[in-house]
């Protein structure tokens, strides 16, 4: 019986889902208050949100936010990392600033950031670039910094100058640690994308939860609780698929732990 | 052809002392000889080896390859390290073509070049794996195949067996041997085994423990090709390992 459950792939995880549900609807039962609506309640209006024009609008703006400002954190993020790791000047310009903004959470700087741009994108965006940057600088200035020293030798030793190894070298060598800030990044950017839904509200996955918390619309909260976790969850996934197609040629690195704000 | 003259290098330890690694090493390398460089480990031999590569700079004295100063590593000077070094993210064949595309040799022509020496040392077949599918010994094998691909004429090689099993290595000198019995480039070998550096050199340079200064020359003429088999059991062979091994045992007069 052991052999056949390990045998399917899917199982074990959807029965840990189910668990889950079952351990909610049962909480909801037995505490019986407003604010823990039975698990099939808050499912219930999954479709309904999904079905809804202006919640897809919403969701999609969330999306869109959490999409720029990553990019945007890869265009500065890897490349300041992959100089301090190769540059003791750059490393020692750029470490005390890390080390004050990395405990700061990123969302506690919001209502400074309205002041300057307001409620709108910018100021969401500003906020998911700045949570998704420092883990992606620190891992790739520690990818960077551990690149063998002898295979940029063997780099110069062919001709190639200090500016192309950064590239062609120090780049592809840090590609593994990279993709591990990559993938605690994502999961800040969604944690960040909520928080500053929440607090600058206007449009977005958090500013449902939120309002729909304000109206005491529990079903309609847990339900944007599960849409956001399935979000993170379907990203994860992808994230997985591309890094070990991008990364195969790599040594299995170590799991890594979720960052937190 | 490599001069040096009057080379020392010191280095700044964790305590912003100054620690002597090598000095006053002058040493001139003919071109086509092999020269081994032996000595106990920590007396600067490797770092003689990156200062001819001009991968780290000398304190004082001057190296000279084929006439010009060293100033940094070129293509010239092909290195072949113990820790291989190999591009993780590159095939075999990316990694062996590496040196010739980034000198613009056009593709069809550097892959026909890759393939042969691939073929040289014995990889056929493994082309398309990836270095962390080979074992040490195919790792090093790649190595040597990338750093002749680029046609240096002087290999500058940093105990580049050391990290083998005895099996893999003496299978490695030999085939290495046979390769460079083919157009017999210009080498600089370090090791910290004598064996390897009888069998493999014209000449041995001995070094004495930090700083390293040079101890010792020892010209070894047996005959070439050489064979382990019959090196073995040759007296001359022999008598030399036991001649080195006991001068590198030897008390190290005072400078």
């Amino acid at each position: 019986m052991r052999a056949r459950i390990t045998s399917l792939p899917g199982l074990p995880p959807l029965i840990a889902c189910g668990a889950l549900l079952a351990l909610w609807e049962a909480a909801a039962r037995i505490f019986a208050i407003d604010g823990l609506p039975p698990a099939h309640e808050a499912l219930r209006q999954l479709p309904a949100i999904l079905g809804d024009r202006e919640a897809l609008i919403n969701i999609l703006d969330s999306v869109r936010r959490m999409a720029i400002g990553c990019a945007l954190a890869l265009a500065v993020a890897v490349p300041i990392g992959l100089l301090m790791g190769r540059s003791r000047l750059v490393a020692a310009f750029f470490n005390p600033l890390l080390m004050t903004i990395y405990p700061v959470p990123k969302a506690a700087l919001m209502p400074i950031v309205m002041l300057w741009l307001g409620i709108g994108d910018a100021s969401k965006t500003l906020v998911i670039f700045l949570g998704v940057s420092l883990p992606l600088i620190y891992h790739s200035y520690q990818g960077a910094r551990a690149v063998e020293e002898k295979m940029l030798w063997s780099a110069a030793a062919m001709g190639m100058s200090a500016r192309r190894r950064l590239i062609r070298i120090v780049l592809p060598a840090s590609l593994p640690q990279i993709f591990v800030g990559v993938r605690t990044g994502l999961v800040l950017a969604l944690i960040t994308m909520v928080t500053s839904e929440m607090i600058a509200r206007q449009s977005g996955v958090g500013n449902i939860l939120f309002n729909s918390l304000d109206m005491a619309l529990y079903d309609t909260v847990y339900a944007m609780i599960v849409i956001i976790g399935l979000l993170g969850f379907v990203l994860d996934v992808a994230f997985e698929r591309l890094r070990s197609w991008l990364v195969a040629w790599a040594e299995p690195v170590h799991q890594i732990a979720v960052g937190t704000t | 052809m490599i001069a040096i003259e009057g080379l020392s290098k010191s280095f700044e330890t964790q305590r912003r002392t100054s620690h002597l690694a090598l000095a006053d090493i002058s040493l001139s390398v003919a071109e086509g000889e092999f020269v081994s460089i032996l000595g106990p480990s920590g007396c600067g031999k490797s770092t003689l080896l990156y200062i001819v590569g001009g991968f780290v700079r000398q304190t004082s004295g001057s190296v000279a390859v084929n006439g010009a100063p060293v100033t940094g590593p070129g293509p010239d000077r092909g290195p072949v390290f113990q820790e291989f070094a190999l591009f993780p993210w590159k095939t075999v064949l990316g990694n062996v073509m590496y040196g010739l595309i980034e000198q613009g040799v056009p593709r069809p022509e550097a892959e026909a070049k890759a393939r042969a020496l691939i073929g040289l040392v014995h990889l056929g077949g493994y082309e398309s794996f990836y270095p962390k599918e080979l074992s040490g010994g195919m790792k090093q094998r790649v190595a040597i195949a990338r750093t002749l691909a680029y046609g240096p004429s002087i290999l500058l090689m940093d105990e580049p067996f050391g990290a083998l099993d005895t099996h893999t290595r003496t299978g490695l000198q030999h085939e290495f041997l046979e390769i460079w019995e083919r157009d017999r480039k210009t080498v600089l070998f370090v090791t910290h085994s004598v064996e390897e550096a009888v069998f493999l050199s014209d000449r041995v340079v001995v070094l004495t423990r930090s700083p390293g200064r040079i101890k010792a020359e020892v010209r070894l003429d047996l005959a070439r090709p050489r064979r382990r088999a019959e090196l073995l059991v040759d007296r001359r062979y022999q008598t030399l390992v036991v001649d080195i091994e006991r001068l590198m045992d030897a008390p190290e007069q005072a400078p």
